[in-house]
């Protein structure tokens, strides 16, 4: 009795199971048998102008002096307009709240000319005078402004805010009346205009931060210049942004409403993109082993994007204080393989400091892949074959994606150099604690261009850079650096900066990996939409194509996607 | 009621425990809050630190935080600084509540009959089909359900959406992710708790009253049945409020449980004060009200 009864429960546990699995593989093979098509996610426009899409993590700040990070950047960029505003395809500077500029030939003043129909959203006029607070504030020394360094190529910035200058008149930004405001630099920055259009330099409303303090960007309180206006915010879910009517520019603004959807789970927002929820996923937001599945669709966009991951070694301890060990390990590293089978090639090998996509700059010769050169270096250190080199830990976040890799590169340099490396992983308070403090032998690093120019790569080497973690310095580095932010001739002045990124690539402390590129998922019916190097988009050109789905394939964004650096 | 109060009363000293143990341990934790891969300006960081009080010795700094937690006041989120740690633990508690109610909810409707049918007809196919299911949907992790039930039903057959939070039809698949555990011991221990009354006495006598099957099981058998069932719905009432961190992860639900893991990987020393503090008071709350059901469900248990 006792033996049939468990037999026959047995039975009926299998069945269970038997039923549930086939019923599983029942609707996933049905799925994948079925035709493929032509887009991932929806192809047919929603019957209202609202662009829905998801934002990433819940933004830390929406104060554009103080935030740093793209969902932060993209909501103020929104709701706030700066002087110049970035051309949707190009970049290049067009007006905003300025409707013309000059810069004096030494390339040391901007003047910038406001329109005068521009308002706040509760209904004061927009004035030079917004900005001289605005730009004030972030470099005032008790307020924690995470970008307040950019704004250091401004006259007695850095001193102000350091606190050695008390006066801020004589910090170079000022008012000349309403509508006029002139800005003095240090050295002629050929950026400069590159650097206004980041959020960091988006004006605020003073008499709203003084009546609200750090609460002023409440819904019920937040006083906006842009395009959009902030509507209603929910934490971890969404932010609703209307058309904002009485934005100088509103004749042009073709979307009513914007949802940016809060949530960091990557798989979550492809879920949505997939289901119709969305029209628009962006860069950065889609799980790496998803290409494959996704890369031939027709809402899938790749393209350049001004960012690089490498991995930074620790210059004050044996031994990575040799630089033919640094060297060589680089060399030891197939870049062409890691992007091909790990990253099934949504990103391109790469092997110098600056990324791809800086026309004119005359790169120099990166680190290639070439193992018997490695070896050499190696052994000319003093390690032949890797006999005698002492145990190293290779430092990552936490994440499947960076410990792929760092098990493909501890392979290399084990099949190549004869070393064995450990790997070590850090949750991400951890890890930034060990690289800051220089308490890691080798760390996965990555770097995104702030702003279009190779500097934005290159700064972060000098020597008391607070984002140089490697504990390296070269006096020769830092005055090529130095002298080409004094040079206004380009040509000069990227041939200063190439000089300085080969000594640079032959010191090694930057062992680079590959470099980013900008993949993203968009509704074929969503135009005015570009890709863009430094994933930009400036959300008040987005409108929805209204043709049908047959137009809407044949002028799919796709084909105005490309290099536009 | 005075039981009620000396039971209040003594969450003070629990909730000081937890409070401390808690401050000094994410404070032990390596790193800060204000680090980013862009490094922040040295100035801006010393500004941050001091607006914060986090330039005081820490007793200091643990002394103001007392202080402040009596007065209800948990101070702003160090990630969020324009809220308050209250504003949004509260604006996040209405959601994770409706969710964890929802989903115990469907685990008693369905729970509840089939663990006292499996209970009425022991060892038969009404008892061991329902049973092994229940054993399934208890060994299957959220993590693997909630993907599956995306898979088919939002992905595939397109009848609920597969993520957020607003409409009805976006409540269905993360309350039934969130249930599947809860059905499954629910199932298991109104079945226990059914098997072990129906051998009691004063079943029996109910039997030879002459009581119809139906009305003893439902009348006389299930309300000692589910006695276990009470005592567990407290702390899973709990738990499917803050430790469902991973369906409001897999479906963007905007609740409780995804502060739990992010206020500490991001060193928001507030915000994990906060929540820790609220889960403690909500257990210990919970708790206290199972008690006090136990008084009316079962006249054995006396409140002292």
């Amino acid at each position: 009795m006792g033996a049939r009864r468990r037999t026959r429960r047995r039975v009926i546990v299998f069945t269970t199971l038997a039923v549930v699995t086939g019923a599983v593989f029942a609707v996933a093979s049905a799925r994948t048998t079925a035709p493929r098509r032509a887009y991932f996610g929806r192809a047919e426009p929603p019957a209202d102008d609202v662009l829905r899409f998801t934002n990433g993590a819940e933004p830390e700040l929406l104060d554009p002096g103080l935030m740093s990070g793209q969902p932060d950047g993209r909501i103020a960029r929104s709701l706030f307009e700066g002087l110049v505003a970035p051309h949707p395809r190009t970049l290049a500077p067009t007006p905003g709240m300025a409707t013309r500029w000059e810069v004096s030939p030494d390339g040391l003043h901007y003047t910038f000319h406001l329109r005068s129909n521009a308002r706040w959203t509760n209904g004061d006029r927009v004035t030079a005078h917004d900005f001289v607070w605005s730009w004030l504030r972030v470099l005032h020394p008790k307020i924690a402004a995470r970008y307040a360094d950019i704004f250091y190529v401004i006259r007695n910035a850095q001193a102000y805010k350091k606190g050695t200058l008390q006066d801020a008149s004589q910090v170079g930004i000022h008012a000349a009346d309403d509508t006029t405001l002139v800005v003095d630099l240090d050295a002629p920055t050929p950026y400069f205009m590159q650097l206004v259009m980041y959020y960091p330099f988006l004006p605020v409303h003073r008499a709203t931060l003084e009546k609200y303090g750090d609460r002023w960007t409440h819904v019920d309180h937040i006083v906006t210049n842009g395009a959009f206006k902030l509507t209603f915010h929910r934490q971890n879910d969404r932010f609703i942004m209307d058309r904002n009517d009485d934005y100088w520019d509103v004749a042009n603004v073709r979307l009513k409403r914007v949802v940016a959807y809060s949530l960091d789970d990557l798989t979550t927002m492809v879920n949505m993109y997939r289901a119709g929820m969305t029209d628009w996923n962006p860069s950065g937001y889609l799980p790496a082993q998803y290409i494959p599945f996704v890369r031939d669709y027709d809402d899938y966009h790749a393209g350049p994007y001004l960012g690089t991951y490498f991995y930074s070694f620790n210059v004050t301890q044996p031994p990575f204080d040799d630089a033919r060990v640094r060297r060589a390990l680089a060399m030891a590293v197939d870049r062409e393989r890691i992007v091909k089978y790990l990253l099934h090639d949504s990103r391109a090998p790469w092997g110098n400091v600056v990324s791809p996509g800086f026309e004119g700059y005359p790169y120099p010769e990166g680190v290639r892949f070439d193992p018997a050169a490695a070896r050499e270096l190696l052994a000319a250190a003093g390690y032949p074959q890797g006999r005698g080199f002492p145990s190293v830990e290779l430092l990552f976040n936490t994440s499947q994606d960076h410990r792929k890799i760092a098990e493909a590169i501890q392979e290399m340099w084990k099949q190549h150099l004869g070393l064995d490396v450990k790997l070590t992983n850090q949750e991400w308070g951890s890890y930034m604690q060990s690289t800051t403090k220089l308490q890691y032998q080798v760390a996965r690093r990555s770097w995104i261009a702030d702003y279009l120019d190779p500097n934005s790569f290159l700064f972060m080497l000098r020597s008391a850079d607070g984002n140089n973690r490697t504990g390296w310095s070269d006096a020769r580095f830092d005055s090529l650096i130095a002298l080409a932010g004094r040079t206004l001739d380009e040509p000069r002045r990227f041939a200063l900066m190439a000089e300085a990124e080969r000594i640079a690539l032959e010191a090694m402390p930057y062992l680079p990996i590959y470099a980013y590129s900008t993949v993203e998922l968009v509704a074929p019916y969503v135009r005015g939409f570009y890709s863009t190097p430094t994933d930009t988009h400036p959300l008040k050109h987005f409108y929805f194509e209204r043709g049908g789905a047959q137009e809407a394939a044949a002028a799919a964004p796709g084909a105005s996607v490309g290099s536009t650096p | 009621m005075k039981f009620v109060v000396r039971r209040l009363l003594a969450m003070i000293p629990t909730l000081w425990v937890v409070a401390t143990i808690t401050f000094f341990m994410i404070r032990m934790a390596p790193g800060g809050p204000f680090q980013s891969e862009r490094e922040i300006p040295a100035e801006a960081k010393a500004a941050l630190q001091a607006q914060y009080g986090l330039d005081q010795p820490l007793l200091v700094q643990y002394g103001r935080y007392l202080k402040n937690v009596a007065r209800f006041d948990f101070g702003p989120s160090y990630k969020f600084p324009a809220r308050s740690v209250r504003e949004i633990v509260m604006g996040a508690l209405p959601i994770s509540l409706e969710l964890g109610g929802l989903a115990l909810l469907i685990a008693i409707v369905i729970g509840v009959p089939v663990g006292a049918l499996a209970a009425a007809r022991q060892n038969t196919f009404l008892d061991h089909f329902p049973m092994s299911f229940a054993m399934l949907g208890v060994s299957i992790p959220n993590f693997v359900l909630g993907p599956v039930l995306i898979f088919v039903f939002a992905l595939t057959l397109r009848w609920f959406p597969p993520a957020l939070w607003g409409d009805a039809n976006q409540k269905v698949l993360p309350a039934l992710t969130l249930s599947a555990v809860y059905v499954a011991y629910i199932a298991r221990l109104t079945r226990g708790g059914m098997l072990e009354v129906t051998r009691q006495d004063f079943i029996r006598t109910a039997r030879a009253k002459g009581l119809s099957e139906t009305v003893v099981i439902a009348r006389h058998a299930l309300r000692g049945g589910l006695l276990p069932v009470v005592s567990f719905l407290g702390p899973a009432m709990a738990r499917a409020v803050t430790g469902s961190i991973v369906v409001e992860k897999i479906f963007a639900v905007p609740g409780v449980g995804q502060y739990f893991v992010n206020a500490a990987f991001n060193r928001d020393y507030t915000l994990v004060m906060g929540v820790v503090l609220f889960y403690a008071a909500l257990l210990i709350m919970l708790n206290l009200l199972v008690d006090v059901m136990y008084g009316f469900l079962d006249p054995r248990v006396r409140l002292e």
